[in-house]
């Protein structure tokens, strides 16, 4: 909890089978036990790019770059961060296996992509 | 378009070098004015990538320009006003008089290519002649930081102005 600085943004959205739920209805076991991965928004790129994680992880984007950006669901915006301004993060948590791919709803050549799968 | 780059050459040669206060004054300007044409996309297109661009103008732009106030009234020094910025205004109040006649396509094509014209100009002077010639360094940094912002715009700018087929 110490990473919560006020200009941090909280979504808590989970995907997957749990999309659309509401964050307190959603397996909170699991939340416990998922890594979270940092991705860095930075110079119109995110980095890393690309991202393999387990399901139930979390992955957070910070965006250092002075304007906002978003990560956004490429195909039909099935999940979305939001607006992320300069020094704000966002984080998402994947519970389906698969692949994610995604882009900045502002910047659309900005592109990343998240492989969600069992080790 | 011809204007602007015209204005912003002449400038050039007549004023060697600009001082900090002048490009400060100058960049902000240019993104103002930026602000201000999207303004005018979002009144009259309907287009979704022209009015998505604009957005972007407007949201990206309003960024570096708040945090070129934050710079200024943090070093406590007043931007000073002087012949690109003049011509810059100039420049694009006659091209708003220009857009302001035209609807639908027209408009669309006269809007996007007027933005990637825009940032091509003002990318080059930002890279030629504000960067070289800023002696603060913070100014400096932020205008490094605009100049990627710029040309990613220019980019975006070029594709959209592809996918209108405007031919
Ligand atoms: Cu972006």
């Amino acid at each position: 909890m110490r990473l919560m600085a006020t200009s941090r943004r909280e979504f808590g959205a989970r995907l997957g089978a749990l999309l659309l739920l509401p964050l307190a209805t959603s397996g909170s076991a699991r939340a416990a036990g998922g890594r979270t991965h940092k991705v860095e928004i930075r110079n119109f790129a995110f980095s890393p790019a690309e991202l393999t994680i387990a399901p139930g992880d979390t992955v957070e984007w910070v965006n250092v770059d002075i304007v906002p950006h978003t990560a956004t669901e490429q195909h039909d915006g099935a999940w979305d961060t939001g607006e992320l301004k300069k020094g704000q993060s966002g984080k998402l948590t994947f519970d389906q296996t698969g692949t994610q791919a995604y882009y900045c709803a502002f910047h659309p050549n900005m592109k990343g992509r998240i492989q969600v799968r069992t080790a | 378009m011809a204007l602007a780059v015209a204005a912003m050459a002449g400038c050039a040669t007549a004023e060697k070098k600009m001082n900090d206060l002048k490009i400060a004054h100058s960049a902000y300007t240019a993104g103002n004015l930026d602000i201000r044409y999207a303004h005018m996309a979002l009144a009259l297109s309907e287009t979704e990538s022209v009015r998505r661009f604009a957005e972007t103008m407007i949201r990206d732009h309003t960024a570096v320009n708040d945090q070129a106030v934050a710079l200024i009234t943090k070093l406590k020094v007043t931007p000073q006003d002087n012949p690109l910025s003049q011509a810059l205004v100039k420049g694009a109040s006659e091209k708003r008089n220009e857009l302001s006649a035209l609807r639908g396509k027209a408009f669309d094509c006269a809007y996007a290519q007027n933005e990637l014209g825009y940032h091509q100009v003002v990318n080059k002077t930002v890279a030629g002649e504000f960067i070289p010639n800023t002696t603060q360094p913070e100014l400096k940094s932020l205008l490094t930081n605009a100049l990627a912002t710029f040309k990613v715009h220019e980019g975006h700018a070029g594709k959209m102005v592809e996918g209108l087929k405007c031919g």
